[in-house]
């Protein structure tokens, strides 16, 4: 995890075929656009009402999105070798034409043996038990089926962050 | 030639080979026969022939041997060597008499002195006497006279046949001597026997061989019918016609010079014997021939060609119509029945290797299908959740707005306008931060509406494929009804009797095989269930099908029959509907009869039930459109 402007920036790298589905994944684990008019909202309400300020520590992603397996194993190989490794990684099971994210799984463990691996699939057709054994250790291993929400994701994703 | 040959049906090849192997062992047959067993008889007969001619050459011999020993008889002996000698006058009447030569078998003796004075003769021609000097050998003059009439020592003799004026003579002539063999020589007695046809008639009888012979003149001439060629190496000739082979020897006489031509007819017996002979066999072998090759033909065609002839019709029957299902069934017991037993035994995995092919890729394409259009639902809605996940917290963000409360507090003259100020700043910037969430809410619910059509547009394109009909086969119902009972539960079988019908291995139809499958299953269940409902104790399940006609197409009607709960006549008209259980809550499971109804259709075929009422059982029928020669 690096710090960026005083906050935590957690490194995040996804792998899915679909365009769209990337670019929720971008829209997601992006800030929140009205971030400072809502803080500026909320201090004249805690000045004129006398209320405690809420602050919300939003987390701070950094997002790097590809549509392969290879091409997720070259950019975790690139980012360890350049010491600044993802935090998490979240891969789409299937990714034709290329291997598929299970495999790719297996390969960025083997690179890192630290980050965590998050499987995000519309099948259901890789057992778990499989998953644990091709990509260890289930501590740092984590199942996700579509759909879902990429905003609750992003939270989950946070939390499994500061856990370790 | 040979690749005409090769495209020759098998039973037209073998019937020409039989036919040249046939032909060509009796060309060989013939051939063997007329080049060795022919040429063996005509050895055989010409072997006769010389045979025969020894025989005469040796009856001849003997003729003189036994000339030789009459002579013998009378030459040394004291009575006539005191006779020559002129001692005892008294010999000639008492011993040379006329039939002394019958009684010896003679046609002329003679005694002559040392001198070579004749001292008594005799010649006798057809039992009349007549002077030796006929003969016109004995005379002093005649070489023959001194071979004959002087003899040098004790055993000089002379032996063999001689040419007279009155025709060849067998003569043999002894010195005289005294009984005890010793001399000296006081003359010689000679005795002879023509060469006549008596003489011959008796040789023939006694050597049982057609014996000729022809005088040869003193100019060499002998009977007409010899060619003189022939008599010439070895003094044998063979002279072989149709009827006989006639063998010739030249005999000599006393001198070596030719006298006779000796001859042997020997009919040609054997050559005919072997001619019948190689014609038995060859009409033997023949008969021998056609006979193996017709049981081999026969038996060729019961045991190999037919069966075989079976298979290959039943291969190509397979291959025009593509029914696998058939079976030859050809027990012969041999390697051919063993042949068409793997082949039926092949067919018939292949068959059911097919049909689960069908119905696995049938089951894996709406798998794969399924699993797609889940995928891409799931995909789908992934932006949709995250669309309403931020409109749900955009709204929260609004909830704790309090404008009301600075409206009231902006309201109140008490109010310090500076504070009013920030009180209108804060309603001001609220409703700035309401339109803001009210803007992205909208364009949150334009991505909800975006992935909701496109998950209909989904859906739609998934009923296009769905509506593709499945490929209808050629089904025999006892196939599947055995397979779709298994939907029975185990322990429920021993309280449930299931009763399918002897004969619907008669019934075929034309169906989706998969889908009929989990129809009746799904027709089988429910009886089961419904018996259960009735709490019936002697569950009975039935299946039966008869043949049918509607609107002019044949058709098989399928009934299964329980005596189950059943159901009233409103559950009957509504009981195909979609949506529509008489099961408990919760007790649903499989397809619903629904879907029965839409499969039976799009099979082309219709589904009907009936029930006497509640608590009566209850009957469904199947319609499917029977398949061509069901």
């Amino acid at each position: 995890m690096n710090t960026q402007h005083g906050e935590e920036c957690i490194r995040v790298l996804i792998a899915d075929d679909d365009e769209h589905i990337l670019d929720a994944y971008r829209e997601a684990f992006s800030e929140p656009g009205s971030t400072r008019e809502v803080k500026a909202l909320d201090a004249l309400a805690a000045e004129l009402f006398d209320a405690e300020e809420e602050i919300v520590q939003e987390p701070h992603f950094e997002v790097v999105a590809c549509s392969q397996g290879d091409d997720a194993i070259s950019l975790a190989e690139k980012a360890s070798n350049d010491g600044d490794p993802f935090d998490v990684v979240i891969l789409d099971v299937r990714m034709p034409p290329g291997i598929d994210g299970v495999e790719a799984g297996s390969q960025i463990r083997k690179l890192d043996p630290n980050v965590e691996i998050v499987f995000v699939t519309g099948f259901s057709d890789v057992p778990l038990e499989e998953l644990q054994r091709r990509v260890p250790p289930p501590m740092k291993l984590h199942y996700f089926s579509k759909p879902l929400s990429f905003i609750q994701l992003a939270q989950d994703v946070a939390s499994m962050v500061k856990a370790h | 030639m040979s690749k005409e040959f090769s495209q020759l049906p098998l039973q037209r090849k073998v019937s020409i080979t039989l036919l040249l192997t046939i032909t060509a062992f009796t060309l060989i047959s013939y051939a063997i026969l007329s080049g060795v067993i022919t040429p063996a008889f005509e050895n055989l007969e010409l072997s006769a022939a010389k045979t025969d001619l020894v025989r005469a050459e040796r009856a001849i011999d003997a003729e003189l041997e036994n000339l030789a020993a009459v002579t013998a008889d009378w030459a040394p002996w004291d009575d006539i060597y005191e006779y020559v000698s002129g001692r005892s006058p008294g010999f000639e009447k008492s011993n040379l008499v006329r039939p002394t030569l019958a009684n010896l078998g003679l046609d002329m003796m003679a005694v002559y002195t040392q001198d070579s004075e004749l001292m008594w003769s005799q010649l006798l021609i057809e039992a009349e006497e007549h002077d030796i000097a006929e003969l016109g050998i004995l005379g002093p003059a005649n070489a023959a006279f001194r071979l004959l009439a002087q003899h040098a020592g004790e055993s000089d003799k002379t032996l063999g046949i001689v040419r007279t004026s009155l025709g060849p003579m067998l003569i043999s002539s002894q010195p005289i001597l005294r009984s005890d063999y010793t001399g000296p020589i006081a003359g010689a007695v000679v005795m002879a026997q023509f060469m006549n046809n008596a003489h011959l008639a008796r040789l023939r009888e006694r050597t049982e061989v057609d014996i000729e012979w022809f005088y040869v003149d003193e100019t060499g001439r002998h009977g007409p019918q010899i060619d003189p060629n022939l008599i010439r190496e070895n003094g044998i000739k063979i002279d072989a016609s149709e009827s006989a082979i006639s063998s010739y020897t030249v005999l000599g006489d006393i001198f070596g010079n030719p006298v006779l031509v000796l001859g042997a007819d020997t009919p040609r017996d054997i050559t005919s014997l072997g001619e019948q002979t190689v014609t038995a066999a060859m009409l033997f072998l023949l008969s021998a021939g056609v006979l193996s090759a017709i049981v081999m033909w026969i038996l060729l065609r019961k045991t190999i060609l037919t069966p075989i002839e079976s298979l290959t019709d039943h291969m190509n029957a397979i291959r025009k119509s593509g029914d696998l299902s058939a079976n030859l069934n050809l027990d012969t017991g041999d390697e051919v029945g063993s042949l068409a037993a793997q082949f039926d035994k092949l067919t018939s995995e292949v068959h059911d290797a097919r049909k689960a092919l069908l119905a696995q890729s049938f089951k894996a394409g709406k798998a794969d299908t399924a699993a797609e259009v889940l995928h891409n639902i799931r995909n789908a809605m992934t932006p949709m959740i995250n669309g309403i996940d931020r409109l749900k917290k955009a709204f929260k963000a609004t909830d704790g707005l309090r404008i009301g409360e600075a409206t009231k507090q902006l309201m109140d003259p008490k109010c310090e306008p500076e504070k009013a100020a920030k009180f209108a700043q804060y309603i001001n910037a609220s409703f700035e931060h309401i339109k803001s969430v009210n803007a992205d809410a909208s364009e949150d619910m334009n991505i909800v509406m975006s992935q909701s059509r496109q998950i209909k547009a989904i859906l739609t394109d998934q009923e296009k494929f769905a509506n593709v009909a499945p490929i209808a086969e050629d089904i025999v119902i006892d196939e599947v009804v055995g397979e779709a009972a298994h939907v029975i539960p185990k322990e429920a079988k021993s309280s449930i009797s299931i009763d399918l019908d002897d004969d619907l291995n008669r019934y075929r139809v034309l169906a989706h095989r998969t889908g009929l499958l989990q129809i009746l299953g799904n027709l089988i269940l429910n009886a089961y269930e419904s018996i259960e409902r009735g709490q019936q104790s002697d569950g009975r399940i039935s299946l039966s099908a008869i043949d049918t006609v509607i609107d002019d197409q044949a058709m098989v009607r399928l009934t299964v029959r329980d005596n189950g709960s059943g159901f009233s006549e409103d559950v009957c008209n509504r009981i195909f509907r979609r949506g529509f259980t008489s099961k408990r809550e919760g007790d649903t499971s499989g397809l619903g009869l629904h879907w029965c109804a839409n499969a039976v259709s799009s099979m082309g075929g219709r589904i009907s039930a009936e029930s006497p009422g509640a608590g009566q059982g209850a009957e469904f029928h199947v319609l499917l459109p029977a398949a061509q020669g069901g």
